[in-house]
């Protein structure tokens, strides 16, 4: 087993160049140093990242707001400018684990390790992210919508490493939420995850919808035919009952041992009634 | 100030606190190797291949046991149906196959890895319904020839044990009734959940084994260990640690034993721990339960007959299950006026991992089904459920179904009222969503034997060397050193309690059932009695008086009565009695005597009385969301009856700690079983634990009826406040959403699926 | 490979495999034993321990990602070994002490959380705990001896 703490992008590019392949990367490690001890991944070498500060910086350009790869779930969550610009992601950052574990684990580690029931995955989605890697040949952009594959499987390279992400923040007029269903107060591997960001023009009309989900499928991902049915509507009960039963139909639940799969569907077209309640107040309340 | 009824800092808290109490976790001796188990991966099958050449070759594996190498003869609590390895069959997930001895965990896991095992996979007996049938496939062919420990008792195919009685006139009773109200009430398995897995340090020298563990019963672990062996049980020395918790999977006998056979073969100490996966499969979990009950009822309310049909599901061993089949009929008839009752409860062998003892064992599941059903009674006949309980109370001197009196039953009543005073039941649970339940229990102090040997030190502190164990509850660590204190009237923290060792202990049957408080403290206040007339024999020597005219002062003197000024300290005695070539010790001990009762009431009734009973009322506020289902619990009230408090910190501690247990087993903790037989929770994270934020402040009342026969009227203090949280939490949740739910663990998705079917049923009929 | 970090104050470089968790080398290497394992995998804090005054999971934590830090177990959290802190000594006599096998992971996390809120609510304690699970007293007795602890030095 080797352990090497890279200082630097450069540097740890230099080492996925070479081993990409046997590499593990590490930045707070709560999910892969379970799944190495569980045995689900194997690694003779951890790369660990933590100490590269350049992956640490948070800054607000064109627009976007660009996350470097090592921010945790607390420093967002302790964040009170970005609390209200991507409010939902803040949210759910706050229901990842417990202090602990948002203490060191990052945002982008969880989009790294693609699980299906990722809570910072459905506020992102909603926020158009896009994930920017970079490798020893160059860099790229892709959206996160495409970077997650399947479950556990992104499109990062070998030697890639995912430097940081652009996020839309709120504009005025619009608001968000994640609602995450549990029987718990905290600690929940969502049973379902919800991201809901809908902006209102001052006559409550819908001028645009984005409604992400969590555990109902393999990958969390965007409902479009949801959100088209919001779209144009003034969130009636008929266009909410519409969307509803469009982003049942989408969803392709498993039974694990925490809930059943006819229960993840159940609760989708009231959870996301609700989700759009509070979006509708907290979009009116941001309207200037 | 008397130590008694008032704060005082336990006496393992500093060293708790700061790090420095070992656990047997934390525990190690020089040289010593680790262990691990090889397991079943299946619930039931034939070995056709155990092969552990490859295994033994491995650098750094000092032994591999299997079957082979262990005696082969059965052991058990209450009936021999277990063996230490298995060899030709595998009966459940979980069972011994192997044990390796290695220089580290990482060496030790290799080699089980390296064991060769193939299993004929066979069709497991999961279903308890099914299992009872007379063509069901049975765990164990060979039950018939299997011996009791003690008393044998009635038992066929997979029923491991069955109780029955049948008194007459309960048909015609409910012949006679206005209505008959049928229920069926299911509850899961729950897994005990101590932070400290169960772990195990053994030696082996001279013929002789010491076993090093965090156990509530050291006494049993060298019984039961030494009826595994096939040797005496004074061959083993039992030490004890502090304990990382264990609320009754922390009694039987465990892993030890594998320690215990690898220490001998490799002549190094051993160190064996579980990893949390292996320990919530072996830990013994609390039994899920299927209780079906009838009542016959008038039309006032009154309660005039019952039939109550039990089911157990033991897993694959029988271990307590026998002992507990007594309980639904004692407790079928406590606390209301049932009439006539026929009760027949078994406890049946499944291929699943064995079940065992949980805090307030089957009271749990008990309570539940017969409080869910007093509610279904109430909705029936469109009564208020607690005017129900309450016309239905029994009254000072009323029977058990046993035949044991309750001298003092209206003390429930005087429950109900003190639950009424804090939270007004017409008040409670108002509106949208939000509902209120409520459930009461009679539970019991469990009477075994405790034994203390109490001495004076020359500095004039206190020793107490006993086999009680301090499982956390700070019955030790607060009650029995607080009661010692107050007897010799120096403070708590100038009395010292020994760890248990069966070499030097004297005996005492293990944190259980309640106990330690009542019974250990009870045998402190016969010892310092006769400790006290040898102080006084010594202090009148010194003091030239005559011994009758002395007592005890507070902060550890001796002085003449009346006369305040003369008085000399304990150390000076302890000082001029070791001089003298005496002994400032006394031994004290105490059983509570069995309760007169009927013997012939039942058959199979080996847990016949219920002694020193104690009573108490619990009320719950919930809200559903009806979104999720969720459930949040908003206001829980608790009377219970204590006897006396000792120390109030603890006694809340109790409570608090028993209802989050109950909260729990009512609402997260879910412990299902596939159709493999194998357990679909098998972590921390599955499983899922209350958390602080999911706590209410428990708001109690403790009343106070002191016992003569307990420690300053003390009586047992632990147990009953997890017995009716379920009753009272699911209750509640009905209450909210008007629609019946009979099994526990309550999840979000059994609420909408109860709101939903009540919803259809609706549609139906509009 | 060689670990050099700051455990409780006192500066340790020392030979451990990497790879292997913070953990294992509090309790194996160190012989720091008040660090307990529970669960590993997270979700009882049993093993919770300071790394720069922040709380993390030491058996989530690789020892060798804690190079170059300083690491505060419950054995030094009063300052000196054997010394409590006013929490401590309010756990101990709010009855928030049962088996005690958790007791060193809250006492990290209130630790941290009173160092970066002194005067915290009931419900910013209960939340800084989700990720402690005490089985034994309900949490009420732990989080009155946090209110006591603030109580004391004011």
């Amino acid at each position: 087993m080797r352990f090497h703490s890279a200082e630097s992008i450069p540097e740890a590019l230099g080492l996925l160049a070479d081993h990409g392949n046997e590499i593990q990367l590490l930045a707070g490690g709560t999910d892969v140093m379970i799944q190495l001890q569980r045995g689900e991944i194997a690694s003779d070498f951890l790369l660990h990242l933590e100490r590269i500060d350049s992956l640490k910086s948070l800054s607000s350009q064109n627009g976007h707001i660009n996350l470097g790869a090592l921010i945790t779930h607390r420093r967002l969550s302790a964040d009170k400018d970005l609390s209200e610009k991507l409010k939902a992601l803040t949210e759910a950052s706050r229901t990842v684990g417990g202090w602990q574990t948002q203490e060191v684990g990052t945002i982008v580690g969880n989009i790294a390790n693609a699980s299906p029931a990722a809570d910072t995955i459905p506020p992102l989605l909603v926020g158009n992210t896009v994930v920017h890697l970079a490798s020893s040949s160059g860099e790229r952009a892709q959206a996160l919508e495409k970077f997650i594959v399947g479950r556990r499987q992104t499109t990062r390279g070998p030697d890639e490493l995912i430097t940081s992400l652009d996020v839309e923040p709120l504009s005025d007029g619009s608001g968000e939420i994640y609602l995450k269903v549990g029987p718990r107060s905290a600690m929940e591997v969502a049973l379902v995850g919800l991201a809901v960001r809908l902006s209102l023009n001052s006559d409550d009309t819908v001028t645009d919808a984005r409604i992400a989900v969590c555990s109902v499928a393999p990958v969390a991902y965007r409902c479009g035919e949801a959100e088209q049915a919001l779209i144009g509507s003034d969130l009636g009960d008929q266009a909410v009952g519409e969307a509803g039963h469009l982003l049942t139909n989408s969803a392709e639940p498993i039974d694990d041992a925490r809930a059943s799969a006819r229960y993840r569907t159940r609760v989708l077209a009231p959870l996301l009634g609700r989700a759009i309640g509070i979006c509708r107040e907290r979009a009116r309340a941001a309207q200037s | 100030m008397s130590a008694v009824g008032t704060r005082a800092k336990r006496s393992d808290g500093e060293a708790k606190v700061t790090g420095s109490a070992v656990y047997t976790v934390d525990f190690a001796l020089p040289g010593e190797l680790t262990a691990r188990v090889l397991r079943s991966p299946v619930a039931r099958g034939r070995i056709v291949k155990l092969d552990v050449t490859a295994a033994r070759e491995i650098e750094g594996v000092w032994a591999v046991l299997t079957a082979e190498d262990a005696p082969r003869h059965r052991n058990g609590l209450a009936i021999k149906d277990q063996v230490l390895f298995a060899s030709d069959r595998v009966l459940y997930e979980g069972e011994p196959i192997a044990v390796v001895a290695a220089d580290n965990i990482e060496i030790a896991d290799r080699a089980i890895d390296a064991i060769v095992l193939e299993i004929e996979e066979e069709e497991p007996v999961v279903d308890l319904d099914r299992a009872v049938e007379d063509d069901a496939p049975l765990v164990h062919p060979g039950w018939e020839a299997f011996e009791p420990a003690h008393t044998d008792f009635p038992r066929y195919r997979n029923v491991c044990a069955e109780m029955t009685s049948d008194p007459e006139g309960v048909d015609d009773a409910f012949e006679a009734a206005h209505i008959v109200v049928e229920g069926e009430y299911r509850a899961g398995r729950q897994y005990q959940a101590y932070l400290e897995p169960r772990g195990v340090v053994a030696e082996y020298e001279s013929g002789r084994y010491t076993v090093h563990v965090s156990h509530q019963f050291p006494f049993n672990v060298r019984d039961r260990m030494a009826s595994a062996l096939g040797i005496k049980p004074s061959s083993i020395r039992v030490v004890g640690h502090h304990i990382g918790g264990g609320f009754g999977a922390k009694l039987d006998l465990g892993i030890e034993p594998y320690a215990a056979l690898a220490a001998r073969a490799t002549g190094r100490p051993v160190k064996l721990v579980n990893d949390r996966t292996e320990d919530m499969l072996i830990c013994q979990c609390r039994e899920g339960a299927i209780v079906r009950i009838r009542t016959a009822v008038d039309e006032e309310g009154n309660l005039l007959a019952r039939d109550m049909d039990v089911l157990l599901d033991s897993g694959a061993a029988g271990t307590d299950g026998p002992y507990l089949i007594s309980i639904p009929l004692i407790l079928a008839g406590a606390g209301y006026r049932v009439g006539p009752t026929r009760v027949r409860a078994r406890t049946v062998y499944t291929n699943t991992a064995p079940t065992g003892a949980f805090r307030g064992v089957s009271g749990t599941h008990l309570v539940f089904a017969m409080e869910r059903h007093l509610d279904e009674i109430a909705n029936q006949l469109g009564m208020d459920r607690r005017e129900l309980r309450l016309r239905n109370l029994q009254e000072d001197g009323d029977l058990l179904l046993n035949g044991q009196e309750l001298p003092d039953a209206s003390i429930l009543r005087e429950a109900f009222d003190a639950v009424e005073e804090i939270a007004p039941w017409s008040q409670a649970g108002k509106g949208e969503n939000r509902g209120v339940g409520i459930a009461s229990c009679v539970w019991l102090t469990n009477p075994l034997s405790g034994s203390v040997v109490m001495k004076v030190n020359e500095d004039g502190t206190v020793g107490l060397v006993t086999g009680a164990t301090e499982n956390g509850s700070g019955a030790v660590a607060m009650g029995v050193t607080q009661i010692a204190a107050a007897e010799l009237g120096v403070t708590a923290e100038d009395v010292i309690v020994s760890f248990p060792d069966t070499d030097s202990s004297p005996y005492d049957a293990g944190s259980q059932g309640s106990r330690t408080t009542h019974i250990v403290g009870r045998a402190v206040t016969e010892a310092a009695a006769e400790l006290r007339e040898k102080i006084y024999e010594v202090a009148g020597r010194m003091m030239e008086t005559s011994p009758a005219d002395l007592e005890i002062i507070e902060g550890g003197h001796v002085g003449v009565k009346g006369s305040p000024g003369s008085q000399i300290t304990l150390a000076e005695v302890a000082t001029e009695a070791t001089a003298a070539g005496q002994v400032l010790s006394a031994t004290g001990s105490y059983r509570t005597a069995s309760p007169k009762f009927d013997p012939t009431c039942a058959t199979g009734l080996l847990f016949p009385v219920f002694p020193t009973p104690t009573y108490h009322v619990h009320q719950a506020e919930v809200e559903v969301d009806p979104v999720t289902g969720k459930v949040t619990v908003l206001r829980y009230v608790v009377a219970q009856e204590v006897g006396k408090v000792i120390n109030p910190d603890g006694v809340m501690g109790q409570v608090q700690g028993g209802v989050a247990q109950g909260i729990g087993y009512a609402l997260y903790e879910n412990l299902s079983i596939g159709k493999d037989g194998r357990y679909r929770q098998r972590t921390l994270e599955a499983y899922r634990l209350p958390l602080a934020q999911d706590m209410p402040d428990v708001e109690a009342v403790l009343l106070e009826h002191p016992d003569p026969a307990g420690p300053y009227g003390a009586k047992g203090v632990a147990e009953p406040p997890i017995v009716p949280v379920a009753a009272a939490i699911v209750n509640a949740i009905v209450d909210a959403i008007g629609a019946p739910i009979d099994s526990i663990p309550v999840l979000p998705e059994h609420v909408l699926d109860a709101m939903d079917q009540a919803s259809k049923r609706a549609e139906v009929r509009s | 490979m060689i670990l050099s970090l700051v455990v409780n104050g006192r500066h340790v470089e020392t030979e451990f495999p990497a790879g292997r968790t913070l953990l294992e080398f509090l309790r194996e290497q160190m012989s720091l034993t008040g660090t307990k394992e529970g669960c590993v995998e997270g979700e009882c804090g049993a093993c919770t321990v300071l790394i720069d005054g922040r709380p993390i999971d030491s058996c989530l934590y690789a020892a060798h990602a804690a190079a170059g830090r300083e690491v505060t177990t419950v054995e030094a959290v009063g300052g000196m070994y054997g010394l409590m802190t006013p929490l401590q000594k309010a756990l101990v006599e709010a009855g928030g002490v049962q088996c005690g096998f958790c007791t060193p992971g809250f006492v990290m996390t209130l630790t941290a959380l009173l160092d970066e809120s002194p005067q915290p609510t009931r419900t910013e304690v209960q939340r800084a705990l989700a990720g402690n699970i005490c089985r034994c007293t309900g949490y009420s007795q732990i989080v009155q001896a946090v209110e006591e602890a603030i109580g004391a030095g004011e």
